[in-house]
Order: structure tokens, then sequence, then C-alpha cells
């Protein structure tokens, strides 16, 4: 990837994906990891059930849209995600969530198509909204923890 | 987008001096082609907001009209866009443009204190966060439109910040 993307919060290690499919494949991924973790966290504190169900309908609603994106790309079904045990704690979340918004800003540049990158953007907002809502609750309090 | 956001959006735009064909595509009336020329342009609008912002950002922390709680988040959001203001003029630079400089006569002289103010602020980072999302898939190069993405989350974070601050939903 071309310099310059000094003094951004680009990473060190910034993936470089090589296709549309591998980026989405990469959300998928994380996306199911984080909706299992919110739901574990969900069952054990009942104040973050509203969290919880607002992100996973983001998330609900992204998966659907992405389908017909790999439609219209050309790119197949999604392939059927592991739900791994993970950790549930707050910062787990938040750490999760934020590999999820590198992959939508580090995947853009390999979507190459137009109305796509427009979807996807639209999408990370929502998710770069979710990793601000975390980060803000691991500054006051960590339930989960 | 909603017409309401859209002429708020195209306000805030004008104020940061935005001018031209990319007030169109934010307005929905243009859709430029994605060329080489229009990133010149889209980096263009996006320094002037991001000068809009910094401006904004220092005269509510120079003369402490910013709750006291929340100076810091203010200071931290002034240098993010600082920071995107480097890494914009960089890539311009990069490319042989000479980037905008910022406007000599913002009007900030009527801004109140307090919550109000971090109202003003939270109208900036709406009107980035919208302006960089509308513009995101027009952006040809790699470069800028990674760096574009990482600028649009970080517009995202104060958004949300200063929406919790102020009692706003934010999920």
């Amino acid at each position: 990837m071309a310099a310059p993307l000094a003094g951004l919060a680009t990473r060190a290690d910034a993936r470089d994906y090589g296709s549309a499919g591998e980026v989405l494949a990469e959300i998928d991924r994380l996306e199911a990891d984080l909706d299992a973790r919110l739901a574990s966290l969900a069952d054990r504190f009942p104040a973050a059930t509203s969290l919880a169900r607002s992100l996973r309908g983001d998330h609900e609603r992204h998966r659907r849209s992405r389908a017909v994106l790999r439609r219209r790309l050309r790119l197949g079904e999604a392939a059927p995600v592991a739900m791994p045990a993970g950790s549930a704690s707050v910062d787990a979340l938040r750490a999760l969530a934020q590999d999820l918004v590198h992959a939508y800003a580090e995947g853009l540049p390999a979507i190459k198509d137009a109305q796509a990158v427009d979807t996807l953007a639209r999408h990370m907002v929502d998710d770069a909204r979710h990793l601000a809502v975390l980060q803000m609750w691991m500054e006051t309090e960590e339930p989960g923890a | 987008m909603p017409e309401s956001r859209r002429a708020f959006m195209l306000a805030t735009a004008r104020a940061a001096g935005v001018t031209g064909p990319i007030l169109g595509l934010l307005a929905g009336t243009e859709a430029p082609a994605r060329t080489e020329a229009n990133d010149l342009e889209i980096l263009s609008a996006a320094l002037l907001l991001e000068h809009h912002a910094i401006a904004l950002y220092g005269h509510g922390l120079k003369r402490s009209l910013f709750p006291p709680g929340l100076r810091a988040y203010a200071t931290e959001f002034r240098g993010d866009h600082q920071g995107h203001r480097d890494t914009q003029i960089a890539i311009m630079e990069e490319r042989g443009a000479a980037a905008p400089v910022p406007r000599d006569d913002y009007d900030f002289g009527h801004a109140p204190a307090g919550d109000d103010f971090v109202r003003l602020a939270l109208e900036i980072e709406i009107a980035a966060q919208r302006a960089y999302t509308g513009l995101i898939s027009r952006i040809r190069t790699d470069d800028y439109l990674l760096s574009a993405a990482f600028i649009l989350v970080d517009e995202v974070r104060h958004m949300t910040v200063w929406q919790r601050v102020l009692g706003l939903k934010i999920y």
C-alpha cells in the first residue's frame, strides 16, 4: 500500500487484502465471533441485553446487505463461520470490534467497485460507532471482565 | 439521506469553504467520475472541513468554552483533526497539488459555552462524517481510500462521544 499514512491510526501490520471475497470472508468471521460474544455477555449481564440486541441487529442487516453484494459481485455464497467460544469481557469485545473496523477500513481498497465501497463504508460507520460505545464502556467500568 | 440532513451538511460544508462539483456531489446533484482530478477535489473539500474543525476546537479550547471535564476529549479530537489535515496535505503535495489553506474569516465570535459549544463540535463532526461517507466511494486511489477510511472511523468516534455527552442515543 502506498504512503503516506503517517499520523493516522493505521496499524503497522495493516493487512493488504487481495480480493473482495477475502475482505467479505474476514468481515463474516469477525462479525460472527463478535455476535457470539455479545450474546454470551448479554446472558451473563442483563444490563448489556439492549446493547447486544442493537449491535447484533445492525450486523444482521449488514449480513443481508453483504449477501446482495456477493451476488452482484459474483462471489458466491458466504461460507459457514465457526462460532468460537472466546472471552466475553468488554475488553475482548472492544478488541474484536476494533479488528472488525480495521478489516473494513483495510479492505475497502480491495473492493474495486464504487457501489460496494459505498455500502461497506456505511456498515463500517455503524461498526465504528459500536467500537466507540465499547471504548466508552471500558473507560467507565468493565462488568464483563 | 433526508433533506434536512443534507441541507445541514451542505451548510456546514459551505461554511468550511467547500464549493464546486464536490458540493454538488454532497448535494446528490452531481456524480463526478472516479478520476485523479476528482480525488484532488475530494481531498481539497475534506481538508477544508478539517481546517474548520481544527479552528472550532482551537477556539473552544482557547476560550475555555468546553465544559472542564471534556477538555481532554476536545484536545484529543483536535489532535486527530490535525493528523487528518497533515496526512491529506501530504497526499496532495505528493501528487503535485497545492493544498487549500484555512479560511481567514471563521466566525465563532458568538459561540456559546458549555453544552451548547459541545453541540457545535458535534455538528461539525456529523458533517465531516457524512461528507467522508458520501465521498469515499468516489475515491480512485488506494492510498487515499485507505486514509479516508481510517479518518472516517475517527470522525465516528468523535461524533459518538459528543452524542453520549449530550445524552443522545448512541445505539
